[in-house]
């Protein structure tokens, strides 16, 4: 009998749990802030150095959570450097109504679609999100975040 | 296990290795076992102990013995797929 659970636990999120990318503290930068999920006690912190031309030069993210939390900030580290803030603030778009089932295009996804099954877990969805809100978070100056 | 009370009840508080415990109510969740993830609303006390979350099992009079074997095979193969 094997764990029923290859949709949501899958081997990329496994390894991004185990070596997350990105996962220390980035000094200086431009932006950053703290989100924290008071529900579950999911606790990071994302980074960001953004240049003059609004590119993502360097991200990164520290915190405690869960896998689905921490794969969730390795994989949006990986995909967002390089990227402007505008295709930044798309992407986030696009991952939000991806785990909230609103949509499941996620044109421009691109790996991020290995999250596409967590919607069938209510409670997770707040976990995959959070690294993500607070990148937005950080982005408009919000100092903390909350997902609950 | 998370408290070790001499005249506990049977409510097992624990942590799995370095498996967040909402991963833990997740995977054994789908093996058909319920078992409550978190701080519990008790963070004072996750804090006292040094950990982010626990999973906690609360075992009642009409616990069986299988339905023990059952949660602890579904915990070692948690261990499996963290491995």
């Amino acid at each position: 009998m094997t764990i029923h659970s290859e949709d949501l636990y899958q081997q990329v999120i496994l390894e991004h749990n185990k070596r997350p990318r990105n996962f220390i503290k980035l000094d200086p930068c431009t932006h950053e802030a703290e989100g924290y999920n008071p529900l579950c006690g999911d606790h990071l912190k994302v980074y960001l150095r953004v240049n003059a031309q609004g590119v993502i030069d360097e991200i990164s993210f520290t915190g405690d959570g869960c896998a689905i939390s921490k794969a969730s900030g390795s994989m949006m580290t990986a995909a967002l450097k390089g990227k402007t803030v505008d295709e930044a603030k798309v992407l986030f778009e696009e991952f939000r109504k991806l785990v909230t089932k609103e949509s499941d295009a996620g044109e421009h996804l691109g790996k991020l679609m290995v999250f596409s099954g967590i919607w069938k877990y209510p409670s997770r969805v707040k976990c995959a999100i959070l690294a993500w809100h607070t990148m937005k978070g950080a982005l408009d100056r919000k100092a903390t975040v909350s997902s609950e | 296990m998370i408290g070790t009370a001499k005249d506990k009840a049977p409510i097992f508080s624990f942590i799995l290795k370095d498996i967040h415990a909402h991963d833990i109510g997740t995977l054994i969740d789908r093996e058909g076992v319920a078992i409550r993830t978190g701080h519990h609303c008790t963070q004072p006390v996750m804090k006292h102990f040094g950990v982010p979350a626990t999973a906690r099992a609360s075992l009642a009079f009409y616990n069986t013995k299988e339905e023990l074997d059952i949660l602890v095979v579904a915990l070692k193969k948690i261990i499996g797929v963290f491995k």
